[in-house]
């Protein structure tokens, strides 16, 4: 489903990324893990098409098609969604206004009508109920004034109304209390299913204990340095990322 | 040698002189108080760029022009439906009234005269309410608009009067290469409230010249809401002079809105005159191509116990021209002031400009004064957050364009007013592509 080759990106003449390789496949679950600052939230933003990034080297495809090409809007409609690590606040753009947007949106480039207003409204109160989101977060501003676990529990609800085919989490679990923490996970798990895959950033284990992920990577100075199964999870959590830069080195 | 030759006018200022002399009628009643208004004006001329109020305006292209005086169109022509839920409209085209273009009927308390009407009728009784608003000291464009008023509108709210639909007022051009100095007084009695909605207008081709006075007089406890809709050709000049003179417990709430003309300019004036007294002011300029919008605020704190609230956001795109200039002047013993200011602006081009500029002059102790005023582009994160849901880049942008205008948009209460300025947001900055 998505295939990184070698890709090298640099940010105002600063190499992030530096060869990065990564294969994901329908039905996974991929977790990236590593140092802050290794370059995991260079690599998301690039897949759903930040601009401000040189892409030096390297390729990225989504199936099939050569995403680095595509515009964001373009990557979104094509099942493409990224779970911002700082969601952003738009005050004056509505809420609900922006997932009828942007349900819309992919829904005309699939060549469906428009959502029913009724029907739209019914499915949002549902995944709002899952996700233990009060109705009045609608018809606020997109993020405006929410706390930080609130906001990333909008960014969860837009997903499940959304339903991408490839979903990028980039540290979806930072700020939630335990009870979001699994409100959270309940919501990414229920989304898992075999024509979509999920790579999810997480500095913490605690999150692959909700969201059992079948590859661990390891990012380090714009490369990932380890893969493994959950148990590397484990592993790191125990003993930290300095002995996978010595090996790397 | 010829050292003492008279001093010289400038032919532009001379054309002026030209046309008012040709226009002097005998037995005219405001003549003397017209000629005294035109020797002040052509005495400093057209406001320099030296002037503080004008530093950021050059008004040459102005200057250069000439515009005949407007006449009153032979047949009446038809209006664009601009607004239609107000009650009462009354039309002025090429500055001068237009009984067959104006409905509705006047509510009792409400009276609304024709001042050319006024003028013909009872020219003393006219000429002693124009006289008396001599203003002090008057600009260069109230002097030349008294020079040349010869139309507009007296409206007198009568004592304890609340009339809360809007009285709505169109200025309309009908034809090209006119100056027009149409002038509008509003009286409002005690406790008596009222909405005025003045909208300025013409069709694309028009290359005019609109130097509109507004005075208003607030006793105590009145309340006026006055909005200014300003869009007109984009080849005319627009001078709009807002005068209001606020007593005890009288408000003034005004809304600003330029989005059309070559040059405009808007200059507001609020004396707030008794304890109590409040003025809150909110805009939108959105100059775009070669547009210049510059707006001036002078809000004088005469009396102690007297608030303002000002809020102006500017939208300049192409090689548009934004400009406002806020000053809050507190006087002495104008103890208890609370004075607040605010200014936003939006860059969306690199060619476009905005200039801001906030001028407190303070003469006494217990004064709460805040401003702040901050110019940017759009947020080049939210943006990439919008379209990363899928909606394109031209309507993300319009969308965030759109949030910038939010709370001004809100403050308007008359619907049709609201929808008109939204729908003109979306026109102007937005595709269709996504509708939600
Ligand atoms: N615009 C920029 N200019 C210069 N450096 C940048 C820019 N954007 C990102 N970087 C740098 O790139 C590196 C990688 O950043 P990135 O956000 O991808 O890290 P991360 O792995 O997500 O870290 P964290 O775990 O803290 O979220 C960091 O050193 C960061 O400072
Ligand atoms: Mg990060």
């Amino acid at each position: 489903m998505l295939k990184v080759n070698d890709l090298h990106v640099r940010v105002d003449g600063k190499q992030i990324l530096n060869g990065l390789n990564l294969e994901v496949k329908p039905g996974e679950v991929h977790a990236i893990m590593g140092p802050n600052g290794s370059g995991k939230s260079t690599l998301v933003q690039v897949l759903a098409g930040r601009d401000g990034y040189e892409v030096t080297q390297g390729s990225a495809t989504y199936l099939g098609k050569d995403l680095l090409s595509l515009p964001p809007e373009e990557r979104a409609r094509e099942g493409v969604f990224l779970a911002f690590q700082y969601p952003v606040e738009i005050p004056g753009v509505n809420n609900v206004y922006l997932l009828k947007a942007a349900l819309n949106a992919a829904r005309k480039h699939r060549g469906l009508p428009e959502v029913d207003a009724f029907e739209f409204l019914s499915l949002v109160r549902e995944k709002m109920k899952l996700m233990q989101m009060d109705e009045s977060f609608l018809n606020r501003g997109v993020n405006e004034g929410f706390s930080g676990g609130e906001k990333k529990r909008n960014e969860i609800l837009q997903m499940m109304v959304l339903e991408p085919t490839l979903a990028l989490l980039d540290e979806t679990d930072s700020g939630l209390d335990i009870d979001a923490l699994r409100i959270v996970a309940n919501g990414v798990n229920s989304l898992r299913r075999a024509d979509r895959a999920i790579v999810m950033v997480t500095h913490y284990q605690r999150l692959l204990d909700h969201i059992v992920p079948d590859y661990v990577h390891v990012l380090s100075d714009g490369r990932i340095v380890k893969s493994g199964d959950k148990s590397l999870a484990l592993e790191l959590e125990k003993r930290g990322y300095d002995w996978l830069k010595q090996d790397a080195a | 040698m010829t050292a003492l030759a008279t001093k010289s006018v400038s032919p532009n200022l001379e054309r002026i002189r030209t046309a008012f002399e040709q226009r002097a009628r005998d037995g005219d009643p405001l003549a003397e108080w017209r000629r005294a208004a035109l020797e002040r004006f052509l005495e400093l001329g057209f406001p320099t760029q030296r002037d503080e109020r004008w530093k950021y305006t050059n008004l040459r292209r102005l200057e250069m022009r000439n515009f005949a005086p407007a006449e009153a169109p032979h047949v009446a022509p038809t209006l664009p439906d601009a607004l239609t839920d107000a009650s009462l409209r009354i039309a002025l085209v090429d500055g001068h009234c237009m009984p067959s273009l104006s409905h509705g009927v006047q509510p009792p308390g409400v009276t609304v005269i024709g001042l050319g009407q006024w003028l013909e009728n009872a020219p003393t009784d006219a000429a002693a309410c124009l006289g008396r608003l001599g203003p002090d000291p008057a600009s260069a464009f109230e002097n030349l608009n008294a020079a040349f008023v010869d139309d507009g509108l007296v409206i007198d709210i009568a004592p304890g009067t609340q009339f809360d639909e809007a009285i709505y007022v169109v200025h309309a051009w009908h034809t090209s290469g006119r100056m027009a100095h149409p002038r509008i007084v509003v009286r409002l009695g005690e406790n008596s409230r009222c909405t005025l909605i003045e909208h300025y207008i013409g069709a694309p081709q028009i290359e005019s010249f609109t130097n509109a006075v507004v005075t208003i007089e607030a006793q105590a406890g009145a309340c006026l809401k006055h909005y200014r809709l300003q869009q007109e050709s984009p080849k005319t000049f627009h001078i709009g002079t807002v005068r209001a003179r606020l007593a005890k417990d009288a408000r003034y709430l005004g809304h600003e809105i330029a989005l059309g003309a070559a040059l405009g300019r808007a200059d507001i004036t609020g004396l707030l005159d008794g304890p109590g007294a409040e003025m809150k002011l909110r805009g939108l300029f959105a100059p775009a191509g070669s547009q210049h919008l510059d707006t001036y605020t002078r809000i004088e704190h005469i009396a102690p116990y007297t608030n303002s609230e000002e809020e102006f956001r500017g939208i300049a795109d192409g090689r548009g021209r934004g400009v406002f200039n806020g000053k809050v002047k507190v006087h002495p013993n104008a103890q208890h002031i609370d004075a607040r200011q605010l200014s936003r602006n939006l860059l969306l081009s690199e060619t476009a400009e905005i200039d801001t500029k906030p001028e407190l002059e303070i003469y006494a102790n217990d004064v709460k004064c805040s401003h702040g005023a901050t110019t940017g582009q759009l947020d080049a994160t939210a943006l990439f957050y919008l379209r990363s849901r899928g909606i394109d880049a031209s309507t993300a942008r319009a969308l965030l364009i759109r949030a910038f205008a939010e709370s001004i948009l809100t403050s308007i209460e008359p619907q049709g007013l609201r929808t008109t300025l939204d729908n003109w947001l979306a026109q102007r900055f937005s595709s269709t592509e996504v509708s939600p």
